[in-house]
């Protein structure tokens, strides 16, 4: 797995942590950062084909992280189980299961359509954030 | 506004190199159209194109996917081509997958859903991809809405939103008669492509497009990484004003085939200098293309049986000099030699070089080479694309001196082994004929429609600088055009050869 995708994944757990104290969540941060990729995905692959990207990026994050043995995907694309893996956003670490598995998500992503249009699908599904456009090397900013 | 004034349709960039022009200027807007072919024949690709061409953060593109190609791996693929602007993605593109609806409802789900994306985005562009897999799912549900429902409604839906719409389906040949689905539309685009022994050939043709006039019949395309290219069978002229008669004669460079000519070859004619191997075609040609350039006439050579260097290096034998008109962008040697080309495509390459230097001459060397370069299948067409490209070319003043390589007969006197006398204005015939133990050679203007020509058969050679003339006709021969001619004995005529006696009276 890239640290660029892990990089990412956390930012963007770290933003919805910071959105959710805002808001009092009633959802962890991983929650919420896997349903603002999950519509928009729905919206272009169709529920099977997000189902079937998701079923891939679970299997290789627990074999990264065993915790998300217990974590699975229901037919309609959410997940069972995500809820208790809410990461360390203070002190962010690699072996973090819901960080992982979004890191393996978007990693996926990159593979199959490049890093441009995934960074233009994170940008859409958080307007406030601001993300290179993965010309300039990959770097990118929140 | 007056009772007689007419309904513009605007005209939208189909973003397809050459389809404007066959379309007629643009895809009318607000048109419901089918693009309908085989699977693999560039329906997706040609529709992207359409998408990326006129989608805006304003009026965006709504791309639906269906049953059939996943939008990921479509996204995958289409960003390989030069045209996907990734940037335009999501806010100008934007892609919505049905496949869950369809798998789940009937059509009168899907007809819901694209219903309220559309009055959510008012798109300008809108693709439904494939329509057809839709119908391929059996329902089963009483009452479910049939595709020619579903289609009718959606385009009367789509009309007046103001969307242009392609809807994209495989379709077999044999499906295209009769199919109350294609009454719908006002626009069908179909796309086929054959294999002919080792080559593909792709061709489009645009059944119908109401509001417009297309250019009817078989186009050729090419895919290529920048998406679709299509090559019009008007070679994109067919709006181009047709040149004034010209009195002007073109001189070939070497003097007294100029005479022979009346003066030169007129001016926006097409000669055909038809020979066996080594009796000097090209050597005509290359001085043809030389001379223009010396009278300031740029030039292009399109060269099928040597690379450009090579032709270039062989003038430079004759004392020709085709580097330097090169450099200055007054002479392009086009070297075309893959071996599925199209005429049309050929031509395309020909007209962008015209257009590049402002060529006035054009030497093809040699139609023989041109029809080996091009797809087995295209070879079938030949004559009648020959014709329809002299046809334009000429008709935009460009005067063209094509060579042919005859098989040398001794028995016959053919002027091409094409059948393609009838394309050309002029034709110049080289041929070896025995005399005197010696394998010579003569040419004669077999015709020229723009008037008069020499009735000789005059003996050449080729030297140093290349085709020359020799002496005066030959009248002291008949037989001549057999190869194998007989000296006339006439009264008080000496036995010497002609050679010989020129030679004694320049001593």
């Amino acid at each position: 797995m890239s640290s660029e995708m892990l990089d990412l994944a956390r930012r963007l757990l770290a933003c919805e942590a910071v959105a959710g104290k805002a808001s009092e969540p009633t959802e962890p941060a991983v929650s919420r950062v896997y349903e603002k990729l999950r519509r928009p995905l729905c919206a272009l692959a169709g529920v099977a084909g997000f189902r079937s990207l998701v079923s891939r990026a679970l299997t290789l994050a627990k074999a990264e992280a065993p915790s998300l043995c217990a974590v699975q995907v229901t037919p309609d694309g959410y997940l069972q189980g995500l809820g208790e893996f809410e990461p360390q956003i203070d002190k962010p670490q690699v072996g973090d299961g819901g960080v992982i598995l979004i890191a393996q998500l978007l990693g996926l992503l990159r593979t199959f359509i490049g890093e441009a249009l995934t960074l233009r699908l994170v940008q859409d599904a958080w307007p406030d954030a601001a993300f290179d456009d993965g010309s300039s090397g990959g770097g990118r900013k929140v | 506004m007056s009772s007689n004034d007419k309904v513009t349709i605007h005209k939208l960039p189909t973003g397809v190199p050459g389809l404007d022009e066959i379309t007629g200027g643009g895809l009318p807007e607000f048109s419901f159209n089918i693009i309908a072919g085989a699977p693999g024949s560039g329906k997706t690709t040609l529709a992207h194109q359409f998408v990326f061409a006129n989608a805006t953060p304003e009026r965006p593109a709504l791309y639906f996917t269906v049953l059939g190609e996943s939008a990921i791996k479509m996204l995958r693929y289409q960003q390989q081509y030069t045209f996907f602007d990734a940037a335009k993605l999501p806010n100008s593109v934007r892609f919505i997958n049905l496949s869950q609806i369809v798998i789940e409802k009937d059509l009168g789900a899907v007809l819901e859903e694209i219903i309220k994306e559309v009055e959510r985005a008012s798109p300008a562009v809108v693709v439904v991809d494939s329509f057809r897999t839709m119908v391929r799912k059996p329902t089963g549900a009483p009452g479910g809405m049939e595709l020619q429902s579903f289609i009718q409604q959606l385009a009367l839906f789509l009309a007046s939103w103001q969307a242009t719409t392609f809807l994209i389906g495989e379709y077999a040949e044999e499906e295209l008669r009769d199919n109350p689905i294609f009454t719908v539309a006002d626009g069908l685009f179909w796309l086929r492509q054959s294999t002919e022994r080792n080559s593909v050939v792709r061709k489009l043709q645009i059944v119908k497009l109401r509001g417009q006039a297309s250019v009817t019949g078989l186009h050729t395309f090419r895919i290529t990484d920048g998406g679709l290219q299509a090559f019009s069978r008007t070679f994109g002229l067919s709006g181009h004003k047709k040149r004034e008669p010209s009195s002007k004669r073109l001189s070939i460079g070497i003097p007294d085939l100029d005479k022979m000519m009346g003066g030169g070859i007129p001016e926006g004619d097409s000669v055909l200098v038809t020979g066996a191997s080594g009796t000097g075609k090209s050597v005509l040609a290359t001085q043809f293309i030389a001379e223009g350039i010396r009278q300031g006439e740029p030039g292009i050579v399109a060269v099928f049986e040597e690379r450009p260097q090579a032709y270039t290096d062989r003038a430079g034998s004759f004392g020709l000099d085709l580097v330097t008109p090169q450099n200055d962008g007054k002479l392009l040697i086009l070297y075309l030699r893959p071996l599925d080309l199209s005429v049309d495509e050929t031509m395309n390459e020909i007209l962008e070089a015209v257009k590049k230097i402002g060529a006035k001459r054009l030497v093809i060397d040699s139609l023989a080479g041109f029809e080996m370069a091009l797809s087995p299948g295209f070879r079938e067409d030949f004559r009648e694309s020959l014709y329809r490209m002299i046809f334009a070319l000429t008709g935009i003043g460009v005067t063209i001196l094509s060579t042919v390589e005859v098989d040398e007969s001794f028995t016959e006197f053919p002027f091409s082994t094409y059948s393609i006398s009838f394309l050309t204005d002029d034709i110049i015939r080289l041929r070896y004929i025995s005399i005197d133990g010696q394998l010579r050679k003569i040419m004669v203007i077999i015709k020229m429609r723009g008037g008069n020509h020499s009735q000789d058969i005059r003996e050449y050679e080729i030297n140093s600088s290349g085709v020359m003339i020799l002496g005066k006709r030959l009248n002291d021969y008949q037989h001549l055009i057999t190869g194998i001619p007989e000296r006339l004995h006439r009264p008080g005529q000496n036995e010497e050869p002609p050679q010989e006696q020129e030679a004694k009276s320049k001593r």
